[in-house]
C-alpha cells in the first residue's frame, strides 16, 4: 500500500470518526433536551423512543411494509412518467414549452386534496398511495433528467447527423447514455419523495401504514408514539437515499455539476407571445381536464368539471359568498408561506456561506444536510406542531424547514462550483475570506440557489397545507381537509386549482427574477442547445 | 496521381452556396455566393482567420447546415443522400468519443450507424493502423489528446468513405503531437483515394498535408486564393527545410496577410 493510499484511508476513518461523533452528539442532545421537557408533553427522547420502536415492533414493522410497498410503486410509476416525459420533450421540442408547463401544473396540485379525491376515485386500497407517491416523485426525475438529456456536446449529435441518422438514433446512442448521472441523481431525490407521497396517501383513509399511524399518535397526543414514527420515517427515508449514494459510487458515476438549468431567455420573446402562451397552456390544461374526467366517466359528484368550478365561483347563485370563504382561507395561508419561504431560503443559502467561511464545519455539516434534506415533511410537521404548537409559528417553521434544508445542500454544492483558478488570483492577492466569497464564491452559488429556490415553490405550498391540513386548522389546508371530509367537491376543486395556479405563478415568477439574476452572473450557464 | 492508385472519392461541387445567420444584432454572410470544386481524391485545404466561414462550408457540405441559397452536390448526389449511405465521415475538433464506450467501441459505432454489420477485425486493423494497438478497451479518459485524435480519424476511416471532411482536427493537440499526426494521418486516407477537405488555422500543416490550399477571407465569407500544392504525396520527414515547401508556405502566408484586417486593427 503506497503511501498516499495509506493517507486516504486515513482521512476517510477521520472523517467517519467525525461523522459518528456527530451523530452520537446529536443523539445525546435530544436526549438532553427531552429529559429537561419531561413534563411538557412535547419531545420524546432516544430512550423512549428506542423503547416504542421495540414494543411495537410487529405493528410498525407491519405498516412499514405497506408505506414501503405503495411508495415502491409510486417511484417506479411516477420515475416511468419522467422518463416518457423528458424523451418525449427531446425528441419534440416544439412540445417542450406546453409539457414542461402541464408537467408544472400538475406537480403544484395539493396532495393534501387530490388524495381524498382519489380516495373516492379508487375507494380501498392502496390506489391513492401509489398515485400521490408517482406525483411526488415525477416532476423531481423529469427536469434533470431533461437537462441531461440535453448537455451533450453539439459534435456528439453531429456526429450522428453525418452519419445520415436522426434524433432517435441521437437518443438511444448518445443522449440517453448521456444523461444516465442525471437520472441517478433524479432518483436519489425521489426515493425519499415517494416515502412522502405515499405517507399522505395514507392520511386519507388507507387501512395501514405509516401514515395512519401518525394520525393515530396525533389525535390521542401520544408523544412517544408520534416521536417513534418520525423516527422511524425519516431513517428509511435516509437510508433510501443513502443507499442511492451508495449506488452511485459503486457505479463510479460521475455527479453532474448543474442540476437544473436556469429557464431558457435567449429568445427574447415579446410580452404578447408569452401571454399568448400562458393562455394556450391555460386552454390545453383545461381540455385535459375536462377530458380526462368524461373519457373515464367519473361521477360528477366528486369529480368536478371546470364548468363546475366557474359556475361555484363565479356565475353560480352564491358565488360571492363561495369566494370570500376561499380567498380568506387563501389569505391566510399565505400570510404563513412567504414569510416561511423566505427564511428557509436565506437561512440555507447563509448557512451555506457560513460553513464555506468555516471550512473545518463542512466535512460534518454536508453529511448531515444531506441526511435530514430526505426526511419527508410529514414525518417533522407533526413533531414540529408538538414543540411549537398549532399557531403562526409552527407552521412558519415548517416551511422553513421544508425548504431550508434543500436550499442549504444545493447551495453547498453551488459554491464549490467556483473555479479553482479564479479562487488563485484571489489569493494571489491575498484577499481575506470575506471579499472571496463575496466576488467569487456567491456569483458561482447563484444558478444552484435560484434552481433550488424554484423548487421550494410548490415543496413550501406542500408543507403548508400539509400543516394546515393535519394540525393548524388554518388557511386553505384545512379547507380541503374540511371540504373533504364534508363531501363539498366544489370547493375542493376549487381551492385545488387556486393553490396549483399560485403555485405555478409563483414558480414562474422565480423564474423571471432568475434569468434576469443570471443573464449578468453566469451567462455561460443560460445558453442552451 | 490518384488515377493509379484508383480513386474511390467523389468531387464536389458547391454552386452559388450561401449561408447567412440572422441575429438581433443583424445579419452576417458566413459563406458568400462560393462557386468551388473539390475534385475526387484531392485533399484540399481551407484557411483563414477566425470565423471566416471555413467551418460554416465545411458544415454544408457535410448537411450538417442548410444553405440560404445554392447547392452542394458530392458525385452526383445530395449531401444527405451520401450521409444515408454512410459514405461521409466528419472528425471535429474535440475527438468527440462517447466517454462510456471503450475505444473499439467508439470506432464500431460508425459501423452501427451506417447500418453496417459488425466488423471486429476491422476496428482492429484501423485501431492499429492509427498506431492504437494495446489501448483498445481503454476509454477516451484514459487517452492523450494526440490518441483521441488518431481515435476519431480511425472512427471516420473504418467505414472507408467516399468523402471526408475534417473541421481543425488536430486544433486542440500540442504543436510537436499536430507535426507528428500531419505526417502520420494522411496517408491513410490518400492512399485510398479518398476525397479530403481540411479546415485549419495552420498554414504549415495546410501546406504539408493537402494538395490544394483555399484561402478564406470573412465578412462575407469568400475564396480569395486557391493555391496548388504540387508536393509529391505522401509527405515525407525533412519536407518542411525543403525550398518548394517554404515558398509554398510564405505564398499562402501572403494570401493570408492580404485579407483585410478587422475594422478595429485597420486605422493603426
Amino acid at each position: 500500500m503506497t503511501a498516499g493510499v495509506l493517507r486516504h484511508r486515513q482521512a476517510a476513518w477521520g472523517q467517519g470518526g467525525a461523522r459518528a461523533l456527530a451523530i452520537v452528539a446529536v443523539l445525546a442532545l435530544w436526549e438532553l433536551a427531552a429529559r429537561a421537557n419531561a413534563d411538557s408533553f412535547v419531545l420524546a427522547g432516544p430512550v423512549e423512543v428506542a423503547r416504542y420502536l421495540w414494543q411495537n415492533a410487529p405493528l410498525l414493522t407491519r405498516a412499514l411494509g405497506a408505506t414501503l410497498q405503495s411508495a415502491a410503486w409510486g417511484f417506479v410509476w411516477g420515475n416511468l412518467a419522467a422518463i416518457l416525459l423528458a424523451v418525449a420533450v427531446v425528441l419534440i421540442p416544439r412540445a417542450e414549452r406546453v409539457v414542461a408547463a402541464l408537467a408544472l401544473i400538475v406537480f403544484c396540485l395539493p396532495l393534501v386534496a387530490t388524495g381524498p379525491i382519489l380516495r373516492v376515485l379508487f375507494g380501498q386500497g392502496n390506489g391513492p398511495q401509489i398515485t400521490l407517491a408517482a406525483l411526488a416523485v415525477y416532476y423531481t426525475t423529469f427536469l434533470p433528467l431533461v437537462v441531461g438529456l440535453r448537455a451533450v456536446p453539439q459534435s456528439w449529435l453531429d456526429l450522428i447527423r453525418s452519419h445520415g441518422r436522426g434524433r432517435m438514433t441521437q437518443l438511444i446512442h448518445v443522449r440517453a447514455p448521456a444523461s444516465f448521472p442525471y437520472l441517478i441523481a433524479g432518483l436519489q431525490i425521489a426515493a425519499p419523495a415517494a416515502i412522502l407521497g405515499a405517507m399522505v396517501g395514507e392520511f386519507t383513509g388507507a387501512e395501514r401504514g405509516l401514515g395512519v399511524l401518525t394520525i393515530r399518535a396525533m389525535r390521542a397526543l401520544d408523544v412517544d408514539a408520534t416521536w417513534a414514527i418520525a423516527t422511524l420515517a425519516a431513517g428509511v427515508s435516509i437510508l433510501a437515499y443513502g443507499g442511492f449514494g451508495a449506488l452511485v459510487r459503486r457505479l463510479r458515476v460521475e455527479s453532474p455539476a448543474v442540476l437544473l438549468t436556469p429557464p431558457d431567455h435567449r429568445h427574447r420573446r415579446p410580452p404578447w407571445r408569452r401571454l399568448a402562451d400562458i393562455g394556450v397552456i391555460v386552454a390545453i390544461a383545461l381540455v385535459l381536464w375536462q377530458a380526462t374526467m368524461d373519457l373515464f366517466d367519473l361521477n360528477p359528484f366528486f369529480a368536478k368539471r371546470p364548468g363546475d368550478v366557474v359556475a361555484f365561483l363565479l356565475t353560480g347563485p352564491d358565488a360571492a359568498a363561495h369566494r370570500a370563504t376561499l380567498f380568506a382561507a387563501y389569505g391566510e395561508t399565505l400570510v404563513f408561506t412567504l414569510p416561511g419561504y423566505l427564511a428557509g431560503l436565506a437561512l440555507g443559502a447563509g448557512l451555506a456561506c457560513g460553513v464555506v467561511l468555516m471550512p473545518g464545519l463542512a466535512t460534518t455539516a454536508l453529511p448531515l444536510s444531506v441526511a435530514l434534506r430526505s426526511v419527508p415533511i410529514v414525518a417533522t410537521a407533526p413533531l414540529i406542531v408538538l414543540a411549537l404548537g398549532r399557531g403562526a409559528v409552527g407552521t412558519i417553521t415548517i416551511v422553513t424547514v421544508m425548504i431550508f434544508f434543500p436550499t442549504l445542500v444545493a447551495c453547498l454544492q453551488g459554491l464549490r462550483q467556483t473555479p479553482g483558478q479564479i479562487i488563485d488570483i484571489f489569493d494571489t492577492y491575498a484577499s481575506g475570506r470575506w471579499r472571496l466569497l463575496r466576488l467569487a464564491r456567491v456569483p458561482a452559488m447563484l444558478p444552484a440557489f435560484f434552481a433550488s429556490a424554484r423548487m421550494a415553490v410548490p415543496a413550501a405550498i406542500l408543507a403548508v397545507t400539509t400543516a394546515e391540513w393535519l394540525a393548524t386548522g388554518n388557511g386553505i389546508g384545512s379547507l380541503m381537509a374540511l371540504t373533504a371530509s364534508t363531501s363539498d367537491y366544489n370547493m375542493l376543486w376549487s381551492a385545488i386549482v387556486l393553490v396549483a395556479l399560485t403555485a405555478a405563478l409563483a414558480y414562474g415568477a422565480v423564474a423571471w427574477i432568475e434569468a434576469q439574476v443570471l443573464a449578468v452572473y453566469a451567462m455561460e450557464q443560460t445558453v442552451r442547445r | 496521381m490518384a488515377a493509379d492508385i484508383g480513386i474511390r472519392g467523389q468531387a464536389v461541387r458547391c454552386e452559388d452556396l450561401s449561408r447567412t445567420f440572422t441575429s438581433p444584432a443583424g445579419s452576417i454572410a458566413a459563406v458568400d455566393a462560393t462557386d468551388v470544386t473539390f475534385a475526387a481524391g484531392q485533399t484540399t485545404a481551407l484557411v483563414g482567420p477566425s470565423g471566416c466561414g471555413k467551418s460554416t462550408l465545411l458544415r454544408l457540405i457535410a448537411g450538417l447546415e442548410a444553405p440560404t441559397t445554392g447547392t452542394v452536390r458530392i458525385g452526383d448526389e445530395t449531401p444527405a443522400q451520401t450521409c444515408q449511405r454512410g459514405a461521409l465521415a466528419v472528425a471535429f475538433q474535440d475527438a468527440s468519443l462517447l466517454p462510456w464506450r471503450t475505444l473499439r467501441g467508439n470506432i464500431a459505432l460508425a459501423l452501427t450507424l451506417a447500418r453496417r454489420p459488425a466488423d471486429p477485425d476491422r476496428v482492429d486493423r484501423l485501431i492499429a493502423k492509427v498506431g492504437l494497438q494495446g489501448f483498445e478497451d481503454r476509454r477516451p479518459a484514459e487517452l492523450s489528446g494526440g490518441m483521441r485524435q488518431r481515435a476519431a480519424i480511425a472512427r471516420c476511416l473504418v467505414g472507408d468513405p467516399e468523402l471526408l471532411l475534417l473541421d481543425e482536427p488536430f486544433g486542440a493537440v500540442d504543436e510537436l503531437t499536430r507535426r507528428r499526426l500531419n505526417y502520420e494521418l494522411p496517408k491513410l486516407w490518400q492512399a485510398n483515394g479518398t476525397t479530403a477537405l481540411l479546415v485549419t488555422h495552420s498554414v504549415t500543416e495546410a501546406v504539408l498535408v493537402a494538395d490544394r490550399v483555399l484561402v478564406m477571407s470573412p465578412r462575407p465569407g469568400r475564396i480569395v486564393a486557391d493555391i496548388d500544392i504540387d508536393l509529391p504525396q505522401p509527405r515525407t520527414r525533412g519536407l518542411e527545410s525543403e525550398t518548394a515547401f517554404r515558398t509554398l508556405t510564405a505564398t499562402v502566408a501572403e494570401a493570408l496577410m492580404d485579407i483585410a484586417p478587422p475594422r478595429q486593427f485597420a486605422a493603426q
